[in-house]
């Protein structure tokens, strides 16, 4: 995935001085290619709100957003670029003024078409997307459309206290350094979907008895209906991984795959189903817990601020690392339980 | 369905009740606070308080998203909560202030709050409102970010550990002569030119030996290097007067004796060189031929040593006109274009005689100014956890699991902070109360509500019966304010006995120590007693003082060696440590307008001994950072 045009032409003073606090930590050389990158977020619910959030202040350069709901007086909850008059208005005409006083440099577009009524080549110009708060069918299309122009995708919803994120970035290759230590890095796979390409060393400038590899990595991806079918851990948790496992990743996998029957979930059904999600991914059926698939069922689809914040916040400093080239991505499917804060990172 | 739909589905109807009534208190309003401000008043807090001391700086910007360029130079606390009002349901209330000025903010105005939720970037703050935390036993999340890196540790007094619980790293330190004879490091050469040149030349009240005491932390033995150090101090007050004398012509001076002179005598030892790279004193015609240069310059550029020098003699004339206006003394403020361009070009310079790699100015701001990294997002996350976790804290959540609080979870970013693959956040349960911690194991502590009649009539030797009667102390005790840790009596300094307590200086807000100095015949002691004086409003109902009722438990003090060992070991403020033993280090404190920034001091976890595997991991980007990460 290459940034549409690859303009690292110098950042500005008051750009340095605005975004300084983040340079120090990405370098100059980041923050000039996010300002070159052209992003597409699908649906600002109160998970788009918190990932349009932090990408406009990050300073990105363009960002479309493509959402036409109203608002809701249940979306006064979650979302804060709107307002109690705003209730019934189109909901990216009532947020638009208030996304763009954030941060004035990123170019913003606003869509209120709806996701169906876009044809294939509206997707074209995206060097990455982000859908959030989608039905799997919409998931699974739009998906589709990504993997055909190769552009990365994040995908995100969450259910109450409870949330997911999958990640596609088709394949793509990180650089990252560690100190040396006394086993050196070596080529090849070091998990499911990653392999180390490359590792060159390379001394520290100021003091020349420090030495950092430098590590190339590739990731491999699944597309999402891939993923959602053939999600399995067999043979790949000890006993106490398998311990530590909670109910949110078989619960949350069975809401994404049964859901022409959602709205007509009751415990029972959700839990019937969850087992034999559980069968799919090879883990005891006892790790469903009762009192979780009671909590699921009631909060389906619901949406929280401060679950929001967490993954708004690790969607889009993902997005912010790949388009900065920056540590390597996620890969590929991480669930949260907002009660015990527990955040496993599945690699399927 | 109204707005409340989403959290009445979470935590149903009666929790979301009992939320509409709780009242919270943020504490900052900088990149964590404004998250939680945002996320406090979605989930339906009733009631939400912010206190913040700072006003808006344009480096804010990136990630304090209730913040405008229009905004600059206002107060956080206030502008924050105009930001909100369209989306907010809750009654807000900031406060401009320093949380920890006791005027401002008392005792009894922190009981009225349910649970604080910390958004700070310093140690002193954070430390303050534990400790009321712990007076109060009210429940408090702290948290804070560095870059990638985050953490929250949720708090409940008497239950977990307390944030004193676990010793916080102190400031990194170098020992004098590698400042002064021996740099090997950039840094080694912006300490030299902040702490020791800048200081020497422009700011008040060096005396000539200032931090050249015999008690030093020299890092040698060797005599004669020592008695160098201590000369070149003396003459560097000579140049003091150069400048105070605003003496332009003789900026060349300066140079030849820092970059020339010096560097000859420090040649002369030749012990220092056995196994190092001797310096290389600059040329005299290289400094005779630079020229003033006031052409613009690229801060993000590594200069050249020629445009070093000129730089530096550009920018001492400026100090030099400033300094009769600003009462001969002006400090290094990293936002001071002049102060941060003297001290980068004078550290590059010095670099550049040590073959050290020379560095742009803005990569010396971010050391010399102890600029921690931040980034909105990692603040969203910390945030949005701490919101969370108040819900558990305060009940609220249905179908929570946890029977106490030994259940609760406390979160940091494990994945971004590379200490694991596998897990994005690390979720260990908290610990209990660590049994050797002065905050919340080794003191009693309890709330001395006392009326200002009370407070002019009673004296300190009633005041101390009362004690004694009450809590059951022995006859020797002592009593100290521990505001400013002054004696008020022991068993031979009973000069102030028959003072009132406001004679004494004790007032609404002091927190007073009061210790068994006796024992019993088995050598246990009662455990001291730490006491907040609250001071009420005169009444007839009101008692003249309520004591809290408390049990006090006995202990069996430490041998004195072992004392001493921990006494070591414990946190030295700064400022007192430059003046005490005189190692250079970086100021804590340096960057304020930064207020949301902390480093991530985890507490102790079962992922403890990853943190060291972290650190070893740190890439070169992060580098001074990690240094500086270490001060808070």
């Amino acid at each position: 995935m290459e940034p549409s045009s690859i303009t690292s032409e110098r950042l500005s003073k008051d750009e340095i001085d605005l975004y300084d606090r983040q340079i120090r930590l990405w370098g100059m050389a980041a923050q000039a290619r996010m300002r070159s990158a052209k992003v597409l977020l699908i649906g600002l619910g109160s998970l788009g709100t918190e990932i349009c959030k932090n990408v406009v202040l990050s300073g990105l350069g363009h960002l479309t957003i493509l959402d036409d709901t109203l608002v809701q007086e249940e979306d006064l909850g979650s979302q804060f670029f709107i307002s109690g008059g705003d209730v019934d208005s189109l909901k990216l005409d009532s947020a638009q003024s208030r996304i763009q006083d954030l941060n004035p440099r990123v170019e913003l577009s606003f869509d209120t078409q709806s996701m169906e009524s876009k044809t294939s080549d509206f997707y074209k110009g995206f060097d990455l997307v982000i859908g959030t708060e989608l039905s799997t069918k919409q998931m699974t299309m739009l998906n589709e459309l990504t993997r055909k122009y190769n552009i990365p995708i994040y995908l995100a919803g969450s259910n109450g206290l409870f949330a997911y994120i999958f990640v596609d970035l088709i394949q793509f290759d990180a650089e990252d350094e560690k100190l040396k230590g006394s086993q050196p890095t070596e080529k090849g796979q070091i998990s499911t979907n990653t392999e180390v390409i490359e590792v060159r060393t390379r001394h520290d400038e100021d003091d020349d008895k420090k030495v950092f590899e430098v590590i190339k990595t590739r990731h491999y991806y699944k597309s999402f209906q891939q993923m959602i079918k053939t999600a399995s851990l067999k043979g790949r948790l000890n006993r106490r991984q398998t311990k530590r496992l909670s109910s949110v990743l078989p619960l949350t996998l069975a809401l994404l795959q049964t859901e022409d029957e959602i709205g007509k979930l009751n415990s029972r059904k959700l839990k019937e189903k969850a087992v034999v999600t559980c069968l799919q991914l090879g883990i005891p059926e006892t790790v469903l817990d009762d009192t979780y698939v009671e909590q699921f069922t009631r909060q389906e689809g619901v949406q929280f601020a401060p679950v929001s914040a967490v993954i708004g916040g690790s969607i889009a400093q993902d997005v912010i690392n790949i388009l900065g080239k920056r540590q390597p991505p996620l890969n590929n499917f991480i669930v949260f339980d907002g009660i015990t804060l527990d955040m496993p990172i599945f690699e399927f | 369905m109204g707005r409340e739909a989403s959290i009445t589905r979470i935590i149903g109807p009666e929790n979301y009740a009992r939320l509409q009534h709780f009242k919270c208190l943020i504490v900052g309003a900088g990149g964590i606070g404004s998250e939680l401000l945002k996320d406090c008043i979605l989930m339906g807090f009733g009631e939400i308080h912010i206190v913040d001391l700072d006003t808006i700086d344009l480096s804010n910007l990136n990630r304090q998203f209730l913040f405008r360029q229009k905004d600059i130079k206002q107060p956080k606390s206030t502008t924050a909560v105009k930001a909100v009002q369209h989306f907010s349901n809750s009654k807000l209330i900031p406060y401009q202030g320093n949380v920890m000025d006791t005027k401002q903010f008392p005792l009894h105005w922190f009981s009225q709050f349910d649970i604080f939720l910390n958004g700070l970037d310093n140690l002193a703050a954070r430390r303050y409102v534990n400790k009321i935390s712990q007076f109060l036993k009210k429940p408090l999340i702290e948290s804070g970010t560095s870059g990638f890196d985050g953490y929250i540790q949720p708090i409940l007094p008497g239950i977990t550990e307390c944030f004193d619980c676990t010793k916080k790293e102190t400031p990194k330190t170098f020992p004098v002569c590698t400042i002064r004879s021996t740099p090997s490091q950039p840094i080694h050469c912006i300490v030299w030119a902040k702490n020791f040149l800048f200081n020497q030349l422009f700011t008040s009240d060096q005396s000539p030996t200032a931090g050249d005491s015999d008690d030093n932390d020299w890092g040698t033995d060797d005599k004669e290097e020592i008695s160098r150090i201590k000369q070149e101090t003396n003459e560097l007050h000579d140049l003091q007067q150069v400048v105070h004398r605003q003496d332009k012509a003789h900026i060349t001076d300066i140079l030849k004796k820092l970059f020339i002179k010096d560097i000859e005598k420090l040649l002369q030892l030749d012990n220092l060189w056995k196994s190092r790279a001797k310096p290389v004193p600059l040329s005299e015609s290289l400094i005779e031929s630079t020229r003033y240069d006031h052409d613009s310059t690229d801060l993000s550029a590594v200069w050249g040593l020629e445009k070093q020098i000129n730089q530096f003699i550009r920018v001492t004339g400026k100090l030099m006109d400033r300094i009769s206006q600003e009462q001969y003394n002006i400090e290094f403020d990293k936002d001071d274009q002049d102060t941060l361009i003297f001290v980068a070009t004078a550290a590059n310079i010095r670099s550049h005689i040590f073959g050290i790699p020379i560095k742009t100015v803005f990569d010396i701001k971010q050391i010399a100014g102890n600029i921690i990294p931040a980034i909105a997002t990692t603040n969203a996350i910390v945030a949005g956890l701490s919101t969370l976790t108040s819900l558990r804290l305060l009940n609220l959540l249905p179908y929570d699991k946890a029977s106490s609080g030994l259940d609760v979870n406390m979160a940091f970013t494990a994945r971004a902070s590379n200490l694991s693959k596998d897990r994005y956040l690390s979720n260990p349960k908290l610990a209990p109360p660590n049994c050797n911690c002065a905050v919340c194991s080794k003191v009693a502590r309890g709330v001395i509500k006392i009326t200002i009649q009370g407070l002019e009539k009673l004296t300190l030797s009633q005041f101390i019966e009362m004690l004694k009667k009450q809590y059951g102390y022995p006859s020797e005790t002592s009593l100290i304010d521990t505001s400013d840790q002054r004696l008020l009596v022991d068993f031979d300094f009973e000069d102030l006995l028959n003072r009132t307590l406001s004679q004494a200086k004790l007032r609404d807000g002091s927190v007073i120590l009061f210790s068994d100095e006796e024992g019993d015949e088995r050598e246990m002691y009662k455990q001291p007693l730490e006491l907040y004086l609250d001071v009420v409003e005169d009444n007839a109902a009101a008692l003249e003082v309520e004591l809290p009722s408390l049990q006090i438990a006995l202990f069996k003090p430490q041998k004195q060696d072992e004392k001493e060992e921990q006494e070591m070991t414990k946190e030295k403020s700064p400022a007192n440590e430059e003046n005490k033993n005189g190692i250079v280090i970086l100021d804590e404190e340096e960057n304020r307008g930064e207020k949301d920034n902390t480093a991530t001091k985890r507490p102790r976890s079962p992922d403890q001994t990853l943190q060291d595997t972290k650190k070893a991991k740190t890439s070169k980007s992060s580098e001074y950072a990690e240094d500086i990460i270490e001060l808070d």
